[in-house]
């Protein structure tokens, strides 16, 4: 998977290589909530995105996270594992959610 | 796998020197955020400080919340922007730069924005780009929660565009017998191959239109950077997702090509009310969200005002819809009992924000709601809140909008 990132910056770089100026775009570090193994979602959640997409859904209960981390690995192709999943939204609904299993549904 | 954090990955372009988004070399100095979580407000390339829900891919509002939205044009330094891949080039080189027309065409083309500027009669419109889920989050207020990006009113925004009839450039490409679809991609990528491309279509009957332009120029200056530098697709009285920005390829097609962001993103069940009403919503057949819906947006005062006894308020807005024009804006001030008729503002033409004020003076102390619902000149009439149509992608609210404000 690295090498796949690596390669669509590499194709971004070439077909700009004549570049003189670049925008310059400033980098901001969302905070994650640290435990419960923050280090599984660190390793999947910011391949595509920033954390910030994480922090503006405000907290939601588990279902909501379930089918959150469902499209991200069926539509949007995020290779995590199942058990890896599960580690995700247990820390999603322990750290950004609730409980309840009905309401805020998918 | 590598544990592979997004600080690394953002050095892994760094060594590449890649210019996108995706590899920027800047991460020199972080900007930190303080553990309790408000969006920060961060001023991007060519814009003022915004707040910045995501900075890769950028999702950026008005720092000056509805107030933005007391101006019938929103400038460009603070109009909202909203990218959905993280791989955007940092740099256009406008010699290199092309936007190819190629498919079912007689004469395929590859034009530089210099080109689209000198050799075809330019078009000019004034127009609102509303993301299908602004407003999302008041959803949530009167029934569920939905996926996506929990928007207030900010994503959105009217501009006076300024470019080519997309009608001019198909025509000059020459479209075949066979060809019944145009698909539009911009630069924008996906950091992993696996992830559908951002890609949109459209029927070539809708591609013809008059008054859809690709767009070099945006009141009056180049897009913004964030905005679709070189040029981006508008499409007046529809939702902005299919206004590609960096727009580099118009295919026309003899067949749709399915797609995740056609099929299955943005869109809502085929039926009259395009909501759910019993069940899940992806039992129903789907349609995509194309024409916007009558809808209006108090921009002053906002909730939680507090305003003094005996003085005089005037509260003001914009309204807008698919491009019929907006007939009438109603305002309450006792949460919808009663309605008066607010005064409309300066004509724009029929797909831009149409202004409107209304005078109030502030007689009784107490806590009032104040209630906005427009009409428009086909007689479609905002929903009231607790009676708006849902569904699970929360795309194309338009309920009454409503601020709590405290007389004193
Ligand atoms: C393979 C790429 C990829 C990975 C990995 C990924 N996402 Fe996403 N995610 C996306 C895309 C694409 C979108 C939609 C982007 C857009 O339209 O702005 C998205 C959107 C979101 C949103 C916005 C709300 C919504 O429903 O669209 C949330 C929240 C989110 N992702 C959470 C996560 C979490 C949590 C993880 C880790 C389990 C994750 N993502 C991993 C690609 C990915």
């Amino acid at each position: 998977m690295k090498k796949l990132l690596i390669l669509s910056a590499f194709l971004a770089a070439t077909a700009f290589a004549q570049v003189d100026k670049p925008i310059e775009m400033p980098y901001v570090d969302y905070p994650m909530v640290q435990g419960d193994h923050d280090e599984v979602a660190q390793q999947y959640c910011l391949i595509c995105h920033s954390w910030g997409y994480i922090l503006n859904q405000g907290k939601k209960s588990r279902p909501y996270w379930t089918g959150t981390v469902q499209k991200m690995v069926n539509e949007f192709k995020a290779p995590i594992g199942k058990e890896d999943q599960q580690t995700i939204i247990n820390y999603l609904v322990k750290h950004y959610g609730y409980e309840a299993t009905s309401g805020q549904g998918h | 796998m590598r544990y592979l954090n997004r600080r690394h990955f953002l050095g892994a372009g760094l060594l590449l020197g890649a210019t996108s988004l995706l590899g920027k070399e800047t991460p020199s100095k972080p900007i930190a955020i303080p553990q309790e979580f408000t969006t920060p407000i961060i001023a991007f390339p060519e814009k003022k400080p915004m707040v910045t829900i995501s900075d890769r891919p950028p999702l950026l509002k008005s720092s000056k919340g509805r107030d933005i939205f007391t101006q019938a044009i929103t400038p460009n330094d603070e109009f909202f922007v909203r990218w959905h891949l993280p791989d955007i080039p940092t740099h256009i080189d406008l010699n290199e730069f092309r936007l190819e027309v190629k498919g079912s065409v007689n004469t395929p083309l590859s034009l530089s924005v210099d080109d689209l500027k000198s050799k075809f009669e330019p078009a000019e419109i004034t127009a609102v780009l509303q993301c299908g889920g602004n407003s999302r989050k008041y959803y949530a207020v009167t029934g569920q929660a939905t996926h996506g990006v929990q928007w207030d009113h900010g994503a959105m925004g009217c501009a006076v565009w300024k470019g080519v009839r997309l009608k001019d450039i198909l025509n000059r490409a020459g479209v075949k017998e066979s060809a019944s679809w145009v698909g539009l991609n911009g630069l924008e990528k996906p950091a992993m191959e696996e992830t559908p491309d951002f890609f949109r279509e459209m029927e070539i009957k809708e591609a013809l239109e008059d008054q859809i332009i690709v767009a070099y120029s945006m009141n009056g200056e180049d897009l913004p950077y964030l905005n679709g530098f070189p040029i981006r697709l508008v499409i007046p009285g529809h939702f902005s997702d299919s206004w590609v920005k960096m727009l580099s390829e118009i295919m026309v097609m003899d067949t749709y090509r399915t797609s995740f962001f056609m099929d299955v993103a943005y869109t809502v069940p085929d039926n009259d009310c395009e909501c759910v009403v019993s069940g899940s919503d992806f039992e129903y057949k789907r349609k995509p969200i194309a024409a916007m819906k009558v809808k209006s947006v108090i921009g002053y005062p906002s909730s939680n005002t507090v305003i003094k006894k005996s003085s005089k308020v005037k509260i003001a807005g914009v309204a807008f819809d698919q491009g019929k024009g907006i007939k009438e804006v109603m305002i309450s001030l006792d949460g919808g009992k009663s309605w008066s008729a607010a005064k409309l503002g300066q004509d724009y033409g029929k797909f831009a924000f149409r202004p409107w004020s209304f005078e109030w003076e502030t007689k009784t102390k107490g806590n009032f709601t104040i209630m906005a619902r427009a009409i428009n000149r086909i007689g479609n009439i905002q929903p009231l809140a607790d009676e708006i149509g849902w569904n699970a992608g929360g795309y194309q609210y338009n309920a009454v909008d409503s601020v709590n404000v405290k007389i004193v």
